[in-house]
């Protein structure tokens, strides 16, 4: 049996413990899909592979259990997923281009959940568009507000929903809900005056608990949608780390510019001795320096006005 | 044109007489129909406004007895005779005298649930024809917060006073215990045709009308005055109402007989 | 007298009030809601009847016109004090019937419990009704129940039938515009519903002895005491008094009126600490019995219409017209 590992990865297989078998991973920008693409899934599972499925902690599915020569046929079967879920593609029928830059993940987001500040899969989706197909690792994650239930802060890049609360005073009956709530859920970024609340824009971090908490509709959502991006956070064995805050106020623009931005500076400064072509972004900008990496992350990059770039960052982490 | 009860007037402040560290009686000039058990919305401007009763009525003048205990209150206290307050009033229906008029008549009151009645003390106080009997309990948390000493010196002199003190040693001058405690042992000729009055912090009227029922005086003997949070002192606000009873419109004084029917 | 008006015309009658009067209507204010992405249907200022939003119930009521949920009544100088000013404008109200019903409730507190209100008055004698035509019940509305489901007293009422709108107008000199128009004459009566999903019963033998029942229990626990069915309602008048000095200048100040809530905290308290009330279930049977008893004691009628804004908005699921259709059961239990 002759098969090329690299090119098998790059299709979105893996070389698997058991010799001959091989499974299939399927990504899901957002995690959330329609119903009807769990029948195909189940249809190739039950045809090629050994009858489960893995959901994945990147939210995509690991199909175990293929042969290698059934290969072209599972990614005949997964075409209609790959539209589905608008996936760039290159060659119709010939599976995924390429596995390197993950899935996006998302948590479930303002469909369901009451806290999001915005549809988490729709902006997953805007992103994969945007980095898709490519070979380098990057991870990325959004998730809806503050609360990080998509754990973003272990990713490279991580996309925190905000919403700027506005305040009509006249809407305001002083029953102080928003205040308590910050207070007890939140920073405490609120606190009273003549009856009414004042915000320390500084402090707040944009959770909408005040809005959510707010009986009469004096606080509300700013119309603009604003993010947190975290950087750097990684699993790993050398020095796994949580990602620190790098723009607050950031909108989405800015977000895709700046992450495409990183692919022409990992492009640039990764190590060309690699193990397996991959290295994590952390220790090339461990290597580089923060403000060189930031040279780069913001080139042509025009902030809004209200972001606040962190600056430098430093990250803490487990060493060895 | 409709009148525009919310602007309050301007009044000045003719004296102030200290009760205790934070009591104080404000002698305001006013003139006007005001029967004690009333009262008045007190302001200070960018301070507020709390509704105060009409602890005293004379000629050119009301007191306001006034205790320390909120925003409001706090700032009065910065003020001396001289300076103004601003006030909206009188409110509420007070204490009606003819339903006291030529009978036996027992107050009982505790802390600055004297000032309400005191109105009604001192005129029987001074009208003794106009009473068959008269007994004052009043009650205090301690000798520091009796409030009106010169009052209760005077009216010793002139009905059956009991001053009594939650706590502490007993003097001439008070006894100690709650005002419950004393109830059981009023002379009364006629505790049939007795007339009460109660007023004070919740519980303690709810004790002393029971003992007053205990003793056989009927329930339609018995007046009670209620504080609550009158806001407006206008029927509007809402903050005082009790099932469809506006104590600032109806009240604050009840008879038991009504008092009786209002759960909060 | 009856017309059917297309959308330009109702728009140049709109223009022409628009002289004299705010127009207040039910409007969709984008992304306005709790939730992210979710409009709120509120009462706005509206120039044009493409704004007003007749195919859902309002979540906020029209009461905040008569009655502001921040209503400046004087301003305070170093010496002086300045009475604010009254609207610039009167005020033509689009409304529901059950809200029509509510306007006499507000006129019950404001008018008739005690002295009359001189801002409340001051409003209301400027203000002209456009009763909006209910086709269908919407969830939670239970106003046939509560006796609102037909209204007279308006001065014009509209029902809207996709580009055309059916109007019914009393109002003289408004006839004569549209006639001037040219609009096209019908007999029109307002859209009325004559039954809901939610009925209500209001027991006869309620008194408040309904305190002493076990249901209002499971509220200590429920409820989370936010207001929200207080501001929600269109009958719901209780206010605070606040006085405040401004940031910038502490010697100039005002006094203004803010509506407060019998759910909320601090509703009860007296100054030196006393409070009643402190359970949430002695709130909401005070809350409900004020709406189905104690109101119609004092001044005649039900002071809840039955618009089911309250268990519209309530983020804990409880229901109002749920609770007083227990109200039976709780009187045979304290009968007992």
């Amino acid at each position: 049996m002759d098969i090329n590992t690299a090119k098998l990865k790059k299709n979105a297989f893996r070389v698997t413990k058991e010799r001959g078998l091989t499974a299939s991973r399927i990504r899901v920008p957002g995690g959330h899909l329609e119903a009807k693409y769990l029948g195909v899934l189940q249809h190739i599972a039950e045809e090629y592979g050994n009858g489960t499925i893995h959901i994945t902690s990147r939210q995509g599915f690991e199909i175990p259990g293929i042969p290698f020569d059934k290969m072209d046929a599972v990614n005949e079967a997964l075409q209609g997923i790959i539209e589905g879920l608008e996936i760039n593609q290159e060659a119709k029928n010939e599976g995924y281009p390429a596995a390197g830059t993950r899935n996006i993940t998302a948590c479930i987001g303002n469909r369901v959940c009451p806290y999001a500040c915005y549809d988490t899969t729709a902006l997953a989706k805007r992103i994969e568009k945007a980095v898709f197909p490519n070979d380098l690792h990057f991870k990325i994650a959004v998730t809806g507000c503050p609360n990080d239930c998509g754990k973003v802060r272990m990713h490279d890049f991580g996309i925190m929903g905000m919403t700027e609360p506005q305040l009509d005073p006249n809407r305001c009956i002083s029953c102080g809900a928003c205040v308590k709530k910050c207070e007890k859920k939140s920073v405490g970024a609120l606190t009273m005056q003549n009856y009414r609340p004042i915000r320390d824009a500084h402090k707040c971090i944009g959770c909408g608990e005040c809005v959510i908490n707010c009986p009469n509709r004096a606080w509300t959502r700013s119309e603009q949608k604003y993010y947190r991006l975290t950087l750097l956070g990684r699993t790993g064995k050398k020095n796994p780390r949580m990602g620190e805050d790098f723009i607050k106020w950031v909108d989405e623009e800015t977000i895709i510019k700046i992450i495409l931005n990183t692919y022409d500076y990992v492009k640039e400064y990764i190590d060309p001795n690699a193990p397996g072509g991959k290295e994590h972004i952390g220790y090339i900008v461990d290597r580089t320096g923060f403000e060189e990496f930031k040279r780069w992350a913001l080139k042509d990059v025009v902030l809004p006005e209200n972001a606040e770039v962190m600056t430098p960052v430093y990250w803490k982490g487990i060493k060895y | 044109m409709v009148r525009n009860d919310y602007i309050p007037f301007p009044s000045e402040i003719l004296e102030v007489i200290k009760h205790t560290d934070i009591e104080y009686t404000f002698r305001m000039a006013f003139r006007g129909k005001v029967k004690p058990g009333q009262f008045f919305e007190v302001s200070i401007p960018k301070y507020g406004e709390a509704p105060i009763s009409v602890s005293g009525i004379g000629d050119g003048f009301v007191d306001l007895t006034i205790r320390r205990v909120g925003r409001v209150t706090n700032e009065v206290f910065e003020h001396y005779v001289g300076n103004t307050l601003l006030l909206r009033g009188p409110y509420g229906n007070g204490f009606d005298l003819k339903n006291y008029k030529g009978k036996e008549l027992v107050i009982i009151a505790g802390g600055t649930g004297v000032s309400p009645v005191r109105g009604v003390i001192s005129h029987f106080a001074e009208n003794e024809k106009q009473r068959k009997g008269m007994t004052l309990i009043a009650g205090f948390k301690s000798a520091n917060d009796i409030l009106f000493k010169e009052d209760f010196r005077n009216w010793r002199q002139k009905m059956d006073l009991i001053l009594t003190l939650d706590s502490g040693e007993e003097t001439a001058e008070h006894k100690i215990g709650l005002v419950t405690k004393y109830i059981p042992d009023l002379k009364l000729q006629d505790v049939n045709k007795a007339v009460a009055i109660v007023v004070g912090p919740p519980a303690m009227m709810r004790f002393s009308v029971n003992g007053l029922l205990d003793r056989g005086f009927k329930e339609e003997n018995i007046w009670v005055s209620y504080e609550r949070k009158m806001c407006c002192g206008l029927g509007k606000c809402g903050h005082c109402r009790i099932n469809d009873t506006y104590i600032c419109l109806d009240g604050p004084v009840f008879n038991y007989t009504v008092g009786k029917t209002l759960i909060d | 007298m009856g017309f059917h008006v297309n959308e330009s015309q109702f728009d140049a009658w709109l223009t022409e009030q628009r002289k004299t009067y705010d127009i207040y209507a039910p409007m969709r204010y984008a992304g306005g809601n709790t939730f992210s992405d979710v409009d709120c249907i509120r009462y706005g200022k509206v120039s044009s009847i493409s704004e007003i939003v007749f195919d859902k119930k309002s979540e906020y009521s029209f009461k905040e016109v008569l009655s502001p949920i921040s209503q400046t009544l004087f301003f305070f100088t170093e010496n002086e004090k300045k009475e604010a000013d009254p609207p610039k404008k009167g005020a033509i109200i689009f409304l529901r019937s059950c809200d029509l019903h509510a306007l006499k409730r507000l006129d019950d507190m404001y008018l008739r419990n005690g002295p009359e209100d001189y801002y409340y008055k001051r409003i209301r004698d400027n203000i002209k009704i456009v009763l909006i035509g209910c086709k269908q019940s919407f969830e939670n509305c239970f106003c046939v129940s509560m006796g609102t489901n037909i209204s007279e007293n308006y001065d014009m009422s509209v029902n809207a039938q996709g580009s055309t709108y059916a109007i019914n107008c009393k109002d003289n000199a408004w006839n004569q515009f549209f006639l001037d128009l040219g609009a096209s004459r019908h007999l029109v009566v307002p859209d009325q519903v004559h039954e809901n999903p939610v009925k209500v019963h209001i027991p006869e033998n309620l008194t408040p002895d309904v305190a002493r029942a076990s249901m209002w229990e499971q509220y200590n626990k429920r409820c989370i005491n936010c207001g929200r069915c207080n501001f929600v309602c269109p009958s719901c008048t209780c206010f605070a008094m606040q006085d405040i000095h401004y940031c910038d200048n502490a010697n100039v100040g005002e006094r203004r009126r803010v509506w407060s809530s019998c759910m909320v905290d601090k509703f009860t308290d007296v100054a030196g600490g006393g409070s009643y009330r402190k359970k949430n279930g002695e709130r909401m049977r005070f809350k409900v019995l004020h709406k189905v008893y104690s109101h119609k004691k004092r001044h005649g009628c039900h002071m809840c219409v039955g618009c089911g804004r309250c268990d519209d908005i309530c983020p804990e699921y409880i229901s109002f017209s749920h609770c007083v259709n227990q109200l039976e059961n709780a009187m045979k239990e304290v009968s007992t």
